[in-house]
């Protein structure tokens, strides 16, 4: 095996961010210890049964992994040395500006952390209420500091589109994360999911009417599609400005800073995911485990091992991902891999984008346009066979 | 006459939808010991599919049972008859084929404007009509109410009328002693040329098109060459029998019997209903009465959604049409649509049942485009032109005058709803012939209406306005000069020819804004602002712009997001597929039937 990527979720945040949906569950939820036992036993069962391969990125997202207790952190890190050959070459874990103190930091640091991911999502406190966040603008730049101090690269998630912003706040929003020289940049638009989740079960009393509530009307009162396309062309542009590449949809680096994790999945790589709603794609197949904690829980305690998902288009799927990248398909490439009938379907349908303007051709390889990136399901729709 | 025609009584039974006309037969057919109840499969007598969901009757037939009175047996033939207003003029032949009609009402809805038609009909036709109120055993029923409605509108006497339920089967072996006693034999003359009436025709794969007939006068038998008046087509008889309610075949029909004759022939076309069977060598002199082409009322476009299926529709209607005389078409291009047929349907209800079984039953996926009558066109050049496509509307300078199709429409409705139907009424350039009221607590109006606006969404809104309560019966009533424009949609500034209407001038504005409006919220955002136009003679009376779409993308997108990502977006294609490219915009299948719902409220 060349080596694979691992993905662990830690589900448990502090408090629930309305928007999100993720795995998520209460810090204090009685779950906790038997979750992390359950995680501990996955990535043992799972390290034996694919041989003990070779780790070659590490991803702790949650929820806020930030919050797990030094010992904790020290559980995990024992574990996955135990499971997998361990010699990666960027770990990053997600962090909340306000949970990341001193210690906490350390103990990251012995697990071999290289990189944080920062929730800042606004450095506006209108922003951070709109988005029903509890950490306060100051947070981020002192933990933006701490990172760097023991010599972490920072990445900066930021939320545009949320009722009331404007776009003066988003360029101070921008500037803000450019003036803190952070090496990476997440900035997603306000996106609302208004079907019902499984993971909403892991807070007590379920509460998905009070969610949806919040989420439909904080929905009517977004920016339309119009003024977001604004915001958005305006992270492009003042981004790029400052140094850092598009380079994928809503991923911004400073040279030599993309996310090694994260390219794993858009180049359709393998990797296993580990935790509550992790996913993994391992051998040409994708597979998840439960969102709720129990039914994650149980599954792990009896053995049972990962859901297999439904079979997608794989050359489709590929597609896809590949073009969320600045460096797209070479469909040179893709006939090789997947044969010609489904190639020529995805050439057909990349050249009706093309003269919608929303693809670029430089040979054989095709890009996303920058109004490509903003409409890219229009291209994505038509690689569906 | 024989002693076997005078023991014959034929009858049907004249019923709204849902007054228990299929429950009570099956009650009569038990009761007659024609089907045991181990053989019964509920409502024998409706073997469509799709006739049972709908829950109507499409294709009458005829089921012979015996039955015995003080002793004496009788053989009784109970002739189906379709019960929705497309296919008045089926009902008509069935009742032809008949002596006499049970006339059902169901006691907690008492008579409806259907139901009423065809009791005039029937009483028309001279037919003896046995009243019967039935679901008599429901609880908190008003018979009296009931009774009065039958006093009323038909005249019947108390002690005429029958109790019934198909339910429990109470009253129904009353009910058969009153058909004998009541429906008088069949009269015919046994040794008259054969003619015999056509009261249905279907397609049979393995007998060629199979005849329900009454024989009227004559016999006929098994090897006899037959001749029909209206096609004149001849067939050899290779089968005949009688239904019970399965097919046993016969050697011979005699006069009064009512059967099947399995004629070989291979459409429906040739052998139509209405239509009298004779002998090829000893022909009678004169046709029965009353037979008449069916005559189509309602038009529309028929395309298939992707042209590589255009070979597979036309297949489909050809083969439709071998069971479906009243379905006429033929090819048609449309600039938007590609290459499609123009279809003739008997009404709205015969238009739908044509669009589901394309798609049930052939796969076709198709596009339908708006209904319309059809126009007759005086040219100033004196001549008369049918216009059943509003594209093809000749240009106005020609035009001497145009002349569209008005019914007599009745409607019965609970007098609470009076007002409410009248002010629908009112906005369809209708005329109130008469109001009457059945009873304390029933109206009936008579109107002279368009067929143009009962086609426009009448139905629906009556329903609505009357909560479910109010029925609907129209007949044509003739031609009248119509102040009417061509109102044209242009998408995008190309004109859609499937969307073009034939509208009245006064309403012409209001219609044209209220069709683009309502095509706004159709037709999806595209990658450029879109304008919907409607205009007349050239002349833009309505706008809107369907707004650019500026954001589709799913930014957020990591591993464990994949799957579920990918659904959304087959999501989105599966709504893709359903759209057809005019010009360089995506238009969805429903924006072509816009026009008829441009009474709705905006959603």
């Amino acid at each position: 095996m060349r080596g694979i990527s691992l993905y662990v979720h830690i589900p448990f945040c502090a408090a629930r961010c309305p928007y999100c949906d993720f795995a998520t569950a209460p810090a204090t939820s009685a779950l906790r210890a038997r979750y992390l036992d359950a995680l501990v036993a996955e990535i043992a069962r799972e390290g034996a049964l694919l041989g003990r391969p070779r780790v070659r990125t590490i991803y702790v997202g949650g929820g806020t992994p930030s919050l797990l207790e030094p010992d904790e952190v020290g559980r995990l890190a024992r574990a996955l040395a135990e499971a997998f050959t361990v010699r990666p070459r960027e770990v990053t874990v997600e962090a909340n500006p306000a949970t990341l103190d001193r210690a906490r930091l350390e103990a990251w640091r012995a697990f071999g952390v290289t990189r944080l991911s920062l929730g800042a999502q606004s450095f506006s406190g209108r922003g951070l209420r709109a988005l029903g966040r509890t950490h306060q603008p100051d947070d981020v730049a002192p933990a933006v500091d701490a990172g760097r101090s023991v010599g972490l690269r920072v990445s900066l998630d930021l939320i545009f589109g949320w009722p009331g912003q404007t776009p003066a706040e988003w360029r101070a929003d921008l500037g803000a994360a450019i003036s803190l020289g952070v090496d990476h940049l997440s900035c997603y638009p306000l996106e609302l999911e208004l079907t019902r989740e499984d993971a909403v079960a892991n807070w007590p009393g379920g509460g998905w009417p009070t969610l949806a509530r919040w989420r439909a009307a904080t929905a009517a009162t977004q920016p339309d599609d119009r003024a977001i396309a604004v915001l958005y062309a305006m992270a492009h542009r003042h981004l790029a400005r400052a140094g850092y590449r598009h380079y994928e949809i809503a991923n911004w680096a400073r040279p030599g800073s993309r996310s090694l994790h994260n390219a794993v999945y858009w180049r359709s790589g393998e990797w296993l995911g580990v935790g509550a709603g992790a996913h993994s794609h391992l051998a040409g197949a994708r597979s998840h485990q439960p969102a709720a904690l129990p039914a994650y829980i149980e599954r792990v305690e009896r053995a049972l091992g990962r859901i297999a998902d439904a079979a997608g288009d794989p050359a489709a799927e590929e597609a896809m991902l590949r073009l969320r990248l600045d460096t797209g398909i070479d469909i040179g490439r893709s006939a090789a891999r997947w044969g010609t009938p489904a190639s020529a379907r995805i050439r057909g349908a990349l050249v009706t984008s093309a003269r919608r303007g929303l693809i670029r051709w430089s040979g054989e390889r095709a890009t996303l346009t920058p109004r490509g990136r903003i409409l890219a399901n229009e291209v994505f729709v038509r690689l569906l066979p | 006459m024989t002693e076997a025609q005078e023991r014959i009584r034929n009858f049907c039974v004249i019923a709204h939808v849902d007054h228990g006309k299929t429950t009570l037969s099956d009650r009569i057919l038990e009761t007659t010991g024609t089907v045991n109840a181990r053989q019964m499969r509920d409502q024998m007598l409706d073997n469509m599919d799709l006739e049972r969901e709908k829950g109507i009757t499409i294709k009458a037939r005829a089921v012979r049972m015996a039955w015995t009175v003080a002793g004496e047996p009788y053989e009784l033939n109970l002739i189906d008859t379709p019960g929705h207003v497309d296919f008045n003029y089926e009902v008509s032949r069935s009742l032809a084929a008949c002596e006499g009609a049970v006339l059902l009402v169901d006691v907690s809805q008492g008579i409806e404007a259907q139901t009423l038609a065809n009791a005039y009909l029937a009483v028309e036709q001279g037919l003896e009509i046995i009243p019967v109120i039935n679901k008599v055993d429901l609880p908190n029923v008003d018979l009296d109410l009931v009774r009065e409605d039958l006093r009323k509108a038909l005249g019947f006497r108390d002690d005429e009328i029958l109790l019934t339920s198909g339910k429990s089967g109470l009253g129904v072996r009353e009910l058969l002693d009153a058909v004998v006693a009541r429906v008088p034999a069949p009269t015919g003359a046994r040794a008259a040329p054969l003619r015999a009436l056509i009261f249905d025709s279907h397609y049979d794969q393995f007998r060629g098109v199979v005849a329900h007939v009454r024989v009227v006068d004559g016999e006929v038998a098994v090897g006899d060459r037959i001749r029909l008046f209206a096609t004149d087509k001849e067939a050899d008889l290779l089968e005949l029998g009688t239904f019970a309610p399965d097919p046993r075949t016969r050697d011979r029909l005699l006069t009064g019997e009512v059967g099947y004759l399995a004629t070989g022939l291979k459409t429906v076309q040739d052998c139509r209903v209405g239509d009298t069977v004779t002998l090829a060598i000893r022909r009678a002199l004169e046709p029965l009465p009353g037979y008449r082409p069916a005559k189509p009322m309602v038009f529309a476009g028929l395309y298939p959604q992707s042209s590589d299926d255009h070979p597979a529709l036309k297949d489909a209607l050809e083969k439709l049409k071998l069971n479906d005389a009243s379905l006429i078409y033929e090819p048609e291009v449309s600039q938007a649509l590609g290459f499609g047929f123009r279809c003739g349907f008997l009404g709205l209800l015969h238009l739908e049942i044509v669009q589901e079984r394309l798609d049930r039953e052939y796969g076709v996926d198709i596009i339908a485009t708006a209904p319309s009558v059809e126009y007759r066109v005086l040219t100033t050049r004196g001549a008369e032109v049918a216009i059943d496509n509003p594209a093809m509307l000749p240009d106005l300078t020609t035009i001497e005058e145009i002349r569209e199709p008005w019914m007599k429409v009745t409607i019965i409705v609970p007098t609470q709803h009076v007002g409410a139907v009248m002010e629908l009424a009112q906005g369809k350039r209708s005329a109130l012939a008469e109001m009457t009221y059945l009873d304390p607590t029933r109206a009936m109006l008579r109107y002279e209406m368009p067929l143009s606006e009962v086609i426009v969404d009448f139905y629906d809104q009556l329903k609505s306005r009357s909560q479910g309560y109010a029925s609907l019966d129209y007949e044509l009533e003739g031609y009248r000069a119509a102040d009417v424009v061509l109102l044209d949609v242009l998408v995008a500034g190309q004109p859609v020819d499937a969307l073009s209407t034939i509208v009245h001038r006064e309403r012409a504005q209001h219609t044209g804004r209220a069709l683009v409006s309502k095509l706004r919220e159709l037709i999806p955002r595209q990658q450029f602002d879109v304008p919907i136009q409607a205009a007349i003679g050239g002349k833009v009376v309505a706008r809107e712009t369907v707004k650019a779409l500026r954001k589709n993308v799913i930014a957020k997108c990591y591993g464990g997001d994949i799957t579920r990502k990918r659904k959304l977006l087959e999501k989105q294609k599966a709504g893709k597929k359903r759209m057809k490219m005019v010009g360089q915009v995506e238009i969805p299948q429903e924006a072509f039937l816009a026009v008829l719902r441009t009474g709705e409220a905006p959603s």
